[in-house]
């Protein structure tokens, strides 16, 4: 589709170079300052990236949006026309700007109306590689994203020669899938496990016992977890630009040659992947991050969490080749690729799979049973000691049992490590535990960013006098249910936090979920306290690794609502994140009814998600239907004869989830049956209880809990006294398609099955009920 | 209920309905160039390249030219060369990845015509990290192993003559083996020797009388996998003045493949000799 826009300004001549800073200056004493106005025509469209024509929503023709380039004390002038049927808005994420041009509906603005247009106008008063995307719903999944550079003036006393007068070439990360991003929000809330059959990470029980290891999947299961993975959808492609695969030959028109540097300002427009970022020739030289300039440090790879922004320089070694710079996935089911240089193709290999089952028994060792997760006192932070390295054939040896090899050996030697940690527990502080068991950089020689090694090349320290305020926040959720939180409440579930303006806050965020989260401030920078003291690092996104702690601090000088949340964009949708107010701050006026405004931004949170199945089967149709959000469910279910005899039944549950793993739901019940039962034919329970009625209309007060491996069990009471116990089980993954359920109870009630999946809604099912027998049918879900 | 039954089975009968056709459509055919030696290599390239319905190679190991068959619909020349190239192949269009090249078998180790010069050098750190790789540690020269000194050299004198399909020589070579076998004092041996020595002393005794007592090679070359893999475990906790090789031919012992050891990088096969010399790889490199 479109051509990736691959031109930039650049000042290479120093001729130039002066000639424009004396033209600047000029414009300095003339004009006060230099208006640069961009429009944005936002539309619908139809793409096709899989053979298929999908929807999306492109910017002035083109996916991803256009790069928009400023200088460093330029007016921003930018007029959106939106031609969608639907309402949108911009973010321009990490820019500090007046709070009513921050582009988030119904918190710093009403949302654009469709076939209106609107201005956003705001001072460039920093410089970096930013991005800018729509803050509306999920339409971020679908295109709007783009580069936002704002350059250095050429007489910036930072101005690094060498670095900031290389070629330059934005990158925009993103992916695409084929589902529309509503129905993948969908899907997550429901724990689907489609995506984890699309990227062959179901981890079923046959998967675990052919990888020896059946007693990490039972003790994983018996920890009331489902299977593990680093990602959770699965995406169609992998976009850089718009495109898989991308030619950089030339920039502004001269072609790369051999000994050349290309800086490329990457960023992460990406709606939930984390990508790996690795060259083919050669080190990496990471000089900025979140826009901010870092001292240039080499590495080999490094990840970039969704939503940041990388400055890299990458050379290129040799003439008449072109050198792949590759950016995986990190669940390294797909790829993109840019080829910098001109002639053959010199490649990169693809990062190895996973070692899944590695991951479970690691993640076993760090889940206790209640939930929470377990650091075993090593104080991780700063993605230096990353607990997935276990799972990484590069760092951690080949997916091989029973060799010799010296990669293993490694491995049983960390296995070790692990039960001395237990001992090492008892003792305080880091430096006695082993530091290096998760370090990456240690294990290999491959050399992998973390962000202790960033270091600012200024001081960043902040106003020395100024009160500081400690704020704790724990990052929890649970993915059964796909809720996301900070301190086990969402965002309607929460109040503004008020800060004061002049007052520095430290943030300190301990991630006690099991999915790493990129957390993003709006309008302020925050200085990552990691131990490089006056020149720690300036960022507005950090990503937080399970278990890890950061310390961040900001200062708080712009008044005005300001988010902080989850960059994934499931993750904020679900509820996970929160609002800073400033102290005494005059209303905004672009927020002319601040109730109905409040209301409608935390609708996103609130939001019920639907689902449903039934499986029409030779004995009978049964199935279910559910409503759910973060808190509340309303299930029916069904199981409807052919036959009086076979019975007609349904019951629904009203409840309610409780607690941070929402393991126990109590609930209020309507049952109703009709069954004919043979002549003076009695139906009794376990408890001695009977039941002779042909018909039955029964309310209920009863509990559901999710027991360990995963089981439900249900109690309820019914009106007329009857008790019923149930134990029942759907989905335990037998092997990569095919899942097993189980039901019990008290009224004697049984059935067993056996469901096959073929595809994301059809499934065939086998089961035998106590009520209608043997049954064989289709299963369809929604 | 009998309807219901003869719809379900409807609906099984057409999901389970494949199309069986194995011809590609809208067929393309190009030959292109690509970099290899040997039979291996063609299995290699072409079970790279090769997809299902989709995509077919044949490579032709004299001409070095690839017939690639395609359905221009799906898929395109470029995407099945990297395929390939990601297998350890160059061609015209791709370079592989230097740890994919270092990876593939030493019979396979194709001349890198269209890497240029600075290429192939720059990235020798890359090679460290396949884990294959020779790594130059300080050596330390161990008294208390001289007394396995012996018995790997006449181990590596019967392994020549294997290379050298010379059946009496080996057999007379094997002789010399037991002997120093028998002159090994276990004592002076260190903690982690010394327990291997008691783990494969009756196995090493074992083979190299079998191999002594016969002069067919084909025999003794039989003998000589359980020898080698027992000396490597031996040689493995010893330390040792030069490096040695821990090689492998993934076609000996009827395509399941066997070891051996080589105090020389380059592969002269003892199971196959001038039959296969340079068949099999370095899997480790012991220092």
């Amino acid at each position: 589709m479109n051509e990736p826009k691959m031109k930039h300004k650049n000042r290479r001549s120093k001729k130039l170079l002066a000639a424009s800073a004396f033209l600047l200056l000029i414009t300095q004493f003339t004009l006060a300052q230099n208006v640069v106005r961009y429009d944005l025509y936002v539309r619908d469209t139809l793409v096709n990236f899989t053979g298929k024509e999908k929807r999306a929503i492109a910017v002035n023709g083109q996916i991803p949006m256009p790069t928009l380039t400023f200088t460093e004390g330029d007016i921003a002038e930018i007029y959106v026309h939106n031609e969608l049927d639907e309402q949108t808005s911009l973010h321009w994420h990490g820019l500090f700007l007046p709070n009513e041009e921050d582009g988030v509906p119904y918190l710093t603005q009403m949302p654009i109306e469709p076939h209106t247009t609107y201005v956003y106008r705001f001072p460039i008063i920093q410089h970096g590689t930013h991005w800018y995307h729509s803050h509306s719903g999920l339409q971020e999944q679908i295109g709007m994203y783009g580069n936002f550079v704002m350059l250095k003036r050429p007489d910036d006393p930072t101005f690094r020669e060498g670095i900031d007068d290389l070629p330059t070439v934005p990158v925009v990360l993103s992916e695409w899938t084929d589902y529309k991003p509503e129905n993948v929000h969908r899907m997550l809330h429901n724990a689907t496990d489609w995506f984890a059959l699309q990227k062959d990470a179901v981890q079923s029980y046959s998967e675990a016992i052919r990888a020896g290891h059946f007693t990490t999947k039972v003790k994983n299961e018996w920890k009331r977890m489902l299977a593990m993975d680093v990602s959770d959808i699965y995406y169609d492609k992998i976009l850089m630009n718009g495109s898989s695969i991308t030619d950089l030959k030339e920039i502004d028109g001269e072609p790369l040659k051999a000994g050349d540097k290309v800086r490329l300002r990457v960023s992460n427009g990406g709606a939930s992947s984390y990508f790996w970022l690795r060259y083919a020739g050669g080190k990496i030289t990471v000089v900025a991050s979140d826009g901010n300039d870092v001292e240039p440090v080499e590495v080999d790879r490094l990840i970039i969490a969704v939503s940041e922004t990388y400055d890299i320089v990458v050379t290129i070694p040799t003439e008449g080749t072109a050198f792949e710079f590759l950016a995986t996935t990190e669940d390294r089911t797909n790829s993109a690729s840019i080829y910098i240089g001109n002639g053959i193709k010199q490649l990169i290999s693809p990062l190895p799979t996973l070692k899944y089952f590695e991951g479970m028994e690691m993640m076993n060792g760090m889940m206790k049973m209640n939930g929470d997760l377990d650091d075993m006192g090593m104080n991780m932070s700063l993605n230096q000691m990353d607990m997935n390295v276990v799972m990484y054939q590069e760092i951690t040896g080949e997916l091989k049992e029973g060799t010799e090899h010296r990669m293993d050996g490694k491995e049983t030697k960390k296995m070790e490590g692990m039960h001395d940690m237990e001992e090492m527990k008892d003792m305080e502080g880091m430096d006695h535990s082993n530091p290096d068991q998760y370090n990456s950089n240690e294990l290999s020689e491959i050399t992998t960013l973390n962000y202790a090694m960033l270091r600012s090349p200024t001081e960043t320290s902040l106003p020395e006098n100024s009160p500081v305020r400690e704020l704790l926040f724990e990052l929890t959720g649970n993915m059964n249910r796909y809720v996301w939180t900070l301190d086990n409440k969402t965002i309607s579930e929460s109040d503004k936090i008020l800060i004061k303006k002049g007052e520095i806050l430290r943030l300190v965020l301990f991630n006690n979920s099991m999915m790493r989260h990129p957390m993003h401030l709006h309008g302020h920078d925050f200085r990552v306290l990691n131990g490089q003291g006056d020149y720690a690092p300036l960022k507005n996104i950090i990503d937080i690794m399970p278990m890890e702690t950061d310390t961040l601090e900001f200062y708080a000088n712009v008044e005005g609502d300001w988010f902080f949340h989850c960059h994934v964009l499931y993750h904020m949708m679900s509820g996970m994140g929160r609002v800073f107010t400033y102290e005494g701050q005059d209303a905004n006026p672009l927020i002319p009814d601040p109730k109905l405004a409040q209301r409608k931004f935390f609708s996103d949170d609130r939001e019920f998600h639907f689902m449903a199945e039934n499986d029409f089967a030779t004995n009978g149709n049964d199935g279910m239907a559910m409503l759910q959000n973060t808190r509340w469910s309303f299930e029916t279910e069904w199981r409807l004869g052919y036959t009086n005899d076979h019975g007609y039944e349904v019951e629904t549950h009203l409840g309610r989830y409780i607690g941070k793993m929402q393991w126990l739901m109590p609930f209020v019940g309507f049952d109703w049956r009709y069954r004919k039962l043979g002549h003076n034919e009695v139906e009794e329970n376990l408890f001695g209880q009977e039941n002779t009625k042909d018909s039955r209309a029964q309310f209920s007060l009863g509990v559901a809990y999710t027991l360990p491996m995963l089981v439900k069990l249900q109690a309820e009471v019914y009106q007329d006294g009857n008790v019923r116990v149930q134990l029942m089980r759907e989905d335990i993954p037998v092997s990569k398609r095919l899942r097993f359920a189980f039901m019990a109870n008290t009224d004697m009630e049984y059935m067993a099955g056996f469901r096959y999946i073929l595809t994301k809604n059809l499934g065939l099912r086998t089961h035998y009920d106590s009520d209608m027998g043997w049954g064989i049918g289709a299963n369809l879900n929604y | 209920m009998k309807t219901t039954s003869k719809i379900v089975v409807a609906i099984i009968v057409l999901l389970s309905f494949t199309v069986s056709e194995a011809q590609i459509k809208n067929e393309t055919t190009e030959t292109v160039r690509i970099y290899g030696k040997c039979t291996i290599c063609k299995t290699a390239i072409e079970k790279a390249g090769n997809i299902k319905k989709e995509a077919n190679v044949n490579w032709d190991k004299d001409t070095k030219m690839a017939t690639l068959t395609y359905n221009s619909a799906n898929t395109n020349q470029e995407e099945i060369l990297k395929r390939i190239a990601l297998a350890g192949y160059d061609s015209d269009e791709f370079l592989a990845p230097d740890d994919a090249y270092a990876s593939l078998p030493g019979c396979c180790k194709y001349e890198r015509v269209n890497k240029t010069a600075s290429n192939t050098a720059a990235p020798k750190m890359e090679m460290y990290h396949s884990g294959h790789s020779t790594q130059t540690v300080p050596m330390e020269t161990s008294q208390e192993t001289k007394g396995l000194e012996p018995v790997f050299k006449a181990y590596f004198a019967v392994k020549d003559a294997l290379v050298k399909t010379d059946g009496s020589v080996a057999s007379a070579k094997a002789k010399e083996l037991l002997a120093s076998i028998n002159a090994v004092k276990m004592e002076t041996l260190e903690t982690e020797p010394h327990n291997v020595w008691m783990k494969v002393m009756s196995g090493l005794r074992q083979d190299t009388e079998r191999i002594a007592g016969i002069s067919d090679v084909e025999l003794q070359r039989e003998y000589f996998m359980t020898l080698s893999q027992n000396m490597y475990a031996l040689i493995k906790v010893s330390k040792t003045e030069t490096p040695t090789y821990y090689q492998f031919c993934p076609m000996a012992n009827n395509g399941r493949g066997a070891n051996w050891l080589s105090k020389e990088k380059a592969i002269k096969n003892p199971y196959y000799g001038a039959q296969m010399l340079s068949c099999g790889s370095v899997q480790e490199t012991m220092e």
